[in-house]
This record gives C-alpha cells, sequence and structure tokens, in this order.
C-alpha cells in the first residue's frame, strides 16, 4: 500500500510538472485517429505488461489492491476536488493560475485516472488470460467499467455537439459549434411547425421532414426525450424563441454524433450485469 | 386528492406500527408479530405514496420533501429484511427513528411544489432512476448506523455492515447507470460531471474503497468502519448538500425544489 501511495504521489507531481510545462490537457488533439492510436497503445503495453509479470515484479504489483486501492483514493480526492470547486465552462481558460476550474483538462485529474484504468486493464488481463466461471462477476464489473471509460474519455473528442436553428417552412444544412463555427452536415432539417404542447403534460414539439444529399429520409416529429436518429446523428428538441412562446417560428435543436456510443453502452450493460450478478451470488 | 396536509394521517398510524414492531423485536418475542406490525405499517404508509402519485398524476420524486417520503418506506423495509436476515434485534428500532425524523422532517417543514413536471423529466427512466437512488440510500443508511454502533458498542456486525454496503453499491451502480443511460436520451451525454454527478461518482469511488479495502486488509476493522462514515457523508453531499454547496450554484442541472 505504502508504494501504491508513492506512486500516486509521484504520478501528482509528474502531472503538475506537466500542467506547468505544457499548460492544460488538449484533449481536441484527441480526436481520430489520435485516439485510435492511443487506444492500440494502451491494450499493446497492458498485453505486454502482463506478458513480462513474470519478470518483473511491477507489472505483478499493478493488478493487486496494493496498487489498486491508493489509486481508487486518488481518484476519489481527485473527484472531490472536482466537486467543491467551481469549474469554467467547457472550452474556456482556467480562472486560476494553478488549472483546477478546469479539472477536466487538469493533468493531475487525468494522469489519476489514466493510472486507475491502467490498473483495471492489468487485472482484467490476468483474469481474462485463466477464464473461470467464477471470474464473470468480477470481469464484468472491471472490464465494464475499462470499456466504458476508455471508450468514453477517448470518443470524446470525436463526439460533435452542434446547434441548429431552423425557421418554418425553412430547410437547414448549417449547424454551430459551441466555439460558434459553422459546419455543413449530410443531413438538413425542414421545419414544418414548432408547438408547445400543454396536455397531459408539458412538451415541445417540432413537425419536421429530415433530408440527406440524395433525397428525403422522412417525416417526424422530434419532442423533448424523443430525438431522432439519421446518418449516425440523433437531433434534439433543445429550444426555441421563449419570447414568443407557442408562437415561436423557429426551432432550436441539438444535433449529437457519437460514433465511440456502441463501445461505451457494451461497458455500461456489462457493468449493469455485474451489479445485478451481485443478487444471484451465494456468498451473501 | 392528496396532499401534504393529510401525511400526518398516514404516517402516525404507520410509525406506530413501526414502534410496536420495534419494541417487540427488541424484547425478542412473537416474530410473526414483528413482520406483521411492520407490513402493515409499510402498506399504510405505501398507500399514501400511490395515493399522492395518483393526485400529483406523476410518480412524488420531485422535490427533495418527495423523495424524503420514499427514503421513509425504504428504511423499515431494508431494517426488515435486515433483521429477517441476522436477527438483529435493535435494528428495527434504528429504522423506524430514522424514517420518523424524515416523516417529521416532511410534516413541519413540507416543500409543496404543484408545478408541471420539466418536460426532461417526464420519461420512463424518471422513476426507476429516483427509487434505485432511494433504496441504495436507505440500505447504505444502515450500513452506516451499523458502522456507528460497532464504533461505539465494539459489537462485532462486519458480515452485516459488508453485505448492506455490497447491496447498497449494487443499487448505487444500478441508479449511477441508469442515469447515464437516461441523460444520453435526454440530453444527448451519457456523463457531463455535473455537480450531481461528480459528487456520484465520488460517493461511487469511496464505497469502491471500503469494499476493496475489506478484500485487501480483513482484519483493518477501524478504518474500514471511519471509511464507510466518509462514504455516508460523500452520499449526502450527493443527495442534499450540493444544494447548499456554493461551487454547485447554478451549475446544476439536478435542482430540486
Amino acid at each position: 500500500m505504502t508504494e501504491g501511495g508513492l506512486v500516486c504521489l509521484a504520478l501528482m507531481l509528474v502531472g503538475i510538472v506537466l500542467q506547468m510545462a505544457f499548460g492544460p490537457v488538449c484533449w481536441e488533439m484527441m480526436a481520430w485517429p489520435l485516439n485510435g492510436l492511443a487506444l492500440l497503445l494502451l491494450l499493446t503495453g497492458i498485453a505486454l505488461m502482463h506478458a513480462l509479470r513474470g519478470r518483473i515484479a511491477l507489472f505483478r504489483w499493478m493488478a493487486t489492491l496494493h496498487a489498486g486501492i491508493p489509486a481508487l483514493l486518488m481518484c476519489a480526492m481527485m473527484t472531490i476536488l472536482l466537486g467543491v470547486t467551481r469549474q469554467v465552462p467547457a472550452g474556456h481558460v482556467s480562472a486560476e493560475p494553478i488549472g483546477i476550474t478546469s479539472m477536466l483538462s487538469f493533468w493531475p485529474f487525468v494522469l489519476s485516472y489514466v493510472w486507475l484504468m491502467l490498473l483495471v486493464g492489468m487485472v482484467c488481463a490476468s483474469r481474462l488470460v485463466r477464464p473461470k466461471k467464477q471470474n464473470i462477476p468480477f470481469l464484468l464489473h472491471h472490464l465494464g467499467i475499462f470499456i466504458a471509460l476508455v471508450a468514453g474519455t477517448l470518443g470524446s473528442a470525436d463526439m460533435q455537439r452542434l446547434r441548429m436553428v431552423v425557421q418554418e417552412g425553412k430547410t437547414e444544412w448549417r449547424a454551430v459549434d459551441d466555439h460558434h463555427r459553422i459546419h455543413h452536415l449530410p443531413i438538413a432539417i425542414e421545419l414544418h411547425d414548432f408547438s408547445i404542447i400543454q396536455e397531459p403534460e408539458l412538451s415541445f414539439s417540432s413537425d419536421v421532414t429530415l433530408h440527406a444529399k440524395n433525397g428525403i429520409i422522412g417525416r417526424d416529429t422530434v419532442l423533448v426525450n424523443k430525438p431522432l436518429s439519421a446518418k449516425g446523428w440523433k437531433i434534439y428538441q433543445f429550444s426555441y424563441d421563449e419570447a414568443k412562446g407557442n408562437q415561436s417560428d423557429i426551432s432550436v435543436f441539438e444535433l449529437v454524433r457519437d460514433p465511440w456510443l456502441p463501445v461505451v453502452y457494451v461497458g455500461i450493460f456489462m457493468m449493469l450485469a455485474g451489479a445485478l450478478s451481485i443478487f444471484l451470488s451465494k456468498k451473501w | 386528492m392528496v396532499t401534504w396536509n393529510e401525511l400526518w394521517l398516514f404516517a402516525l398510524p404507520a410509525i406506530i406500527c413501526w414502534a410496536v414492531a420495534a419494541l417487540l423485536s427488541l424484547r425478542g418475542e412473537r416474530q410473526k408479530a414483528v413482520y406483521l406490525f411492520t407490513i402493515v405499517g409499510l402498506l399504510i404508509f405505501g398507500s399514501y405514496i400511490a395515493m399522492m402519485w395518483i393526485s400529483l398524476k406523476h410518480p412524488p420524486l420531485r422535490t427533495m420533501g418527495e423523495t424524503r417520503l420514499w427514503y421513509s418506506l425504504f428504511l423499515p423495509l431494508v431494517g426488515l429484511i435486515t433483521y429477517s436476515r441476522w436477527r438483529y434485534r435493535w435494528i428495527l428500532l434504528f429504522s423506524t427513528i430514522l424514517s420518523a425524523v424524515f416523516i417529521a422532517i416532511n410534516i413541519l417543514k413540507p416543500e409543496i411544489h404543484s408545478k408541471t413536471l420539466m418536460p426532461a423529466l417526464q420519461s420512463p427512466w424518471f422513476a426507476p432512476h429516483v427509487i434505485i437512488y432511494m433504496f441504495a440510500y436507505a440500505t447504505t443508511g444502515v450500513a452506516m448506523l451499523l458502522s456507528l454502533w460497532q464504533l461505539c458498542r465494539k459489537q462485532e456486525q462486519m458480515t452485516a455492515i459488508d453485505n448492506l454496503t455490497r447491496v447498497g453499491l449494487s443499487f448505487i451502480t444500478i441508479g449511477m447507470l441508469f442515469g447515464a443511460l437516461w441523460a444520453k436520451e435526454a440530453w444527448g451525454t451519457y456523463w457531463s460531471w455535473d455537480p450531481k454527478e461528480t459528487w456520484a461518482a465520488a460517493t461511487w469511488l469511496n464505497y469502491l474503497i471500503y469494499v476493496h479495502l475489506r478484500q485487501s486488509r480483513p482484519a483493518a476493522v477501524t478504518p474500514a468502519l471511519l471509511w464507510q462514515v466518509i462514504c455516508f457523508l460523500c452520499l449526502q453531499m450527493c443527495w442534499w448538500g450540493i444544494n447548499y454547496l456554493p461551487s454547485a450554484q447554478g451549475a446544476s442541472i439536478h435542482v430540486y425544489g
């Protein structure tokens, strides 16, 4: 455990040095193909370290609780630090010189989770090599969080969230991102009507036709909680002209594309299965 | 139409039933009566929640006061499950007192909200997400009470604490992941480090530390018991503490009334 604590302390220091030398973590750089490369590197690294565990004591130790508990503790402390500091909005520069108001790009925060995932990867490798029935719940928990967190983090740079404002009767192909950059999309939204529904429950609804370059995709209704899907994009009802209310002649949509999502879902459903397996186990 | 004004009409008989069951179990007699009184109390209180549900036309889960109702219901339930499993005579007294405290808060300081549910909450994910979390809060709450009991009275309770924590952690995991799936459906991202999500992650990590610590150092009992208290404090921050946390003001989409 002491070694684990020392490694975590060293990682913190490395993180602070990196933060001072290179500034905050630049997540936008991690977009495809760099994130694919990082994934390959991570998996190969884990496989190699696992293969060498017989010769190198450090790699053996990495798959033990002596390494894991201090790593969990470091992640918990960094997360609590995130919880008690007021964060600047995403994409903004931190409000103080250290960088903790932009925690998701703060090197020590990122490194603590990377270290934890590396250890989880190592422990999964050691259990995967000798597959046993009683290892299934263990693997569901550990491999699940590994897949969900790694895919979610690496994939975050590939995720696009755009806003599209459409006027009634018009067809719109362009959308803007958080930095007000205009993107031309492979799909377009034609808005027929926007309305506010009062009964049975308050909701906003847009009657739309979706277009693709090669023709019409179809006509449908977008509601809050009921997004549409087309060509890898999800279309959410986001806003409207609040000054005009029900008379609003515009509707604002949020368009989201997240190519890594299916992988994240695999991890999430593995974790759910793992959580349920605890009720089936004979132990308790 | 049932309103907060009728709460005491149901809560009082329910608490009396639970108290009778608690006293009977404390004296170690009449086990059937212990079950009977607890269940009757649960039915009475449960029917109030059901009637609130009907008159509100949505599950009563929106405000702090409404989630407290579920907590008050689940505490005696978890207490009874623990009792049936490990035969702790005093557990029902604990769960009854804690439940009564939450009911008293609701009667003395009701947070009445008759406004329409915001659109993002009109989802099939809503009820399971919050009910699972309330059950997890109740389970881990009992685990924390047992920890305090063992810290003060030096009576061995580790098996029960470990089991309740494992069940509670499973429910926390399920509640958190349901939240993520719902968030994806409603807002387009499964995890956005909103203050509520951040504290949910911190709570989850701390309970993971407890579980792994128990595995790694079973003999280190006192640190584990103290860690239970830290976990529970994290949970309280996640549940209602962030409503008062300066760093979370105006930054959370999880704003209860």
